[in-house]
């Protein structure tokens, strides 16, 4: 299996994973947003 | 139900029988995850259009500073925002595993309303709880540690709040402690301990555990990604930098204010400092918080005690709903505001509300607070007449 690299990687697509990631992605940077459960936390 | 037949009554709506009324949990439990349904499609739809962000479904855990792996594929990212949450923490009560009990999760989901709740915890979760469950039906025990429920915030609230859920039938049981829980017979039961008293034995259907939240950091590789702990949460800085300096965290895996509108605000904050090294600080100075019960409690800032363990010489100004015609028109006489000011400033430290809407009319109080406005100030804005926002400005015109 490759490797895939990325700029930020985010850890939780909760309350405050969501918009790291989405502001992450609009300043510029490749992001992998990984959530273990579903989007939207708790 | 009761609601409903008072509500009527006071209203002069005649005709309803209290006894043709029923309750459709799977119905409400339906339209709730329609809500949320909803609101999950929408978030993925925003993802989906955003080719930068690759979304991972899976378990994630770091290999070391650098190294991520997500089930069997490993990722590598130069930089790394945590924001992995909180979960109900364990409890260390003789018997609760294996008694079977619910979380604020499962709570969520039941499809016929339980006779019985013993509910363990009296923060938010707790009441709200309670009170929702007392509104369906169930026989609810609220069994908070300390002498009132909602520990932190204004002991007049905290009394007038715990009041309120007992005149609406909740069996309160205040500094008591949850001593075991176990089955008997096929039914749940849990044990108590008042501060004062001899155990009791209570039956419930339903066991909630609501006694408080830890970081979810479980099987994390926190130890291969150099991330320390404080006090169970994840070390973090002004800067929301962990231990590991190419690692942010954020939410309420550090520890403090674990309300959605700080992690939105860390977000923002960590995704700023680890993209562009803008190096900027949280100020948590002004974040509110509320607890939708019904009426809801509201607060930001620091209250009377805190205040003045802080050093403060303060002045308080407080206003009951009783005194407003709006509130006597809508039925909402409970509650009042309490503001915390400096005495020498006259700038408001604190603002503290129980009563209708709470959770908006706080925020007259955080736009305030902002702007570090005075107690002063804030009572010569003129208001809208009749509103109930003009009892936080009474409030405000009471600081001596
Ligand atoms: C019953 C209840 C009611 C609440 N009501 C309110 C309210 O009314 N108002 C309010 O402001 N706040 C409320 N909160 C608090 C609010 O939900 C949290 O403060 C908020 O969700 C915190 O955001 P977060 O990003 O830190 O964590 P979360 O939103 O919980 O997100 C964390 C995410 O990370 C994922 N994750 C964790 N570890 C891993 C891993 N190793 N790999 C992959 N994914 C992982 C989780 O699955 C989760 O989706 C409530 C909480 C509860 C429990």
């Amino acid at each position: 299996m490759s490797t895939q690299h990325f700029d930020i990687a985010i850890i939780g697509a909760g309350q405050g994973g969501l918009p790291a990631a989405h502001l992450a992605a609009r300043l510029g940077a490749r992001v992998a947003l990984i959530e273990m459960h579903q989007v939207g936390g708790t | 139900m009761h609601l409903v037949r008072d509500r009527a009554h006071q209203f002069g709506v005649r005709g309803i029988d209290p006894q043709a009324l029923s309750f459709d949990l799977r119905a409400a439990v339906g339209r709730k995850d329609e809500i949320v349904g909803g609101i999950i499609s929408g978030i993925k739809s925003g993802l989906a259009k955003t080719a930068a962000i690759t979304y991972i479904n899976g378990r994630a855990a770091f290999l070391s500073p650098r190294e991520i792996r997500v089930g069997k594929q490993t990722i590598t990212a130069d930089k790394t925002i945590m924001a992995v949450g909180s979960r109900v923490a364990k409890a260390q009560i003789p018997g609760l595993e294996d008694a079977g009990y619910l979380t604020n999760n499962e709570a969520l989901k039941l499809h016929q309303v339980p006779a019985s709740m013993v509910i363990i915890g009296a923060g938010y979760v707790g009441v709200e709880f309670a009170q929702m469950y007392a509104r369906f039906g169930t026989r609810v025990t609220l069994v908070s540690r300390s002498a009132r429920v909602m520990r932190n915030e204004e002991p007049e609230l905290r009394e007038a709040l715990g009041h309120l859920l007992v005149q609406e039938g909740i069996n309160l049981l205040t500094d008591t402690a949850v001593t075991a829980a176990g089955q008997a017979d096929g039914q749940r039961y849990v044990e108590v301990k008042p501060a004062t008293g001899k155990v009791q034995r209570l039956e419930a259907e339903q066991i909630l555990l609501a006694a408080g939240r830890t970081a979810r950091i479980e099987d994390l590789g926190l130890e291969q990604a150099g991330v320390a702990l404080q006090n169970g949460f994840i070390q973090a800085n002004g800067q929301l930098q962990t231990t590991a300096p190419n690692i942010w965290s954020l939410g309420d895996a550090n520890g403090g204010q674990m309300v959605t509108h700080r992690a939105i605000y860390d977000g923002v904050t960590s995704a700023l400092n680890a993209v562009l090294d803008k190096g900027r600080t949280v100020d948590y100075r002004v974040v509110p918080r509320a607890v939708f019960t019904e009426p809801a409690l509201a607060s930001v800032g620091l209250t009377q005690a805190e205040a003045e363990a802080r050093g403060a010489s303060v002045s308080i100004g407080t206003y009951a709903f009783s005194g407003s015609g709006r509130g006597k028109a809508m039925g909402a006489t409970e509650g009042l505001v309490k503001i915390v000011a400096d005495d020498k400033t006259g700038e408001i430290l604190g603002g503290h509300i129980l009563g209708a809407h709470a959770d908006m009319l706080i925020h007259e109080l955080v736009v305030a607070m902002q702007q570090r406005a005075t107690a002063r100030d804030l009572g010569k804005t003129i208001h809208i007449h009749p509103t109930l926002n003009e009892i936080v400005q009474s409030a405000a015109k009471a600081v001596k």
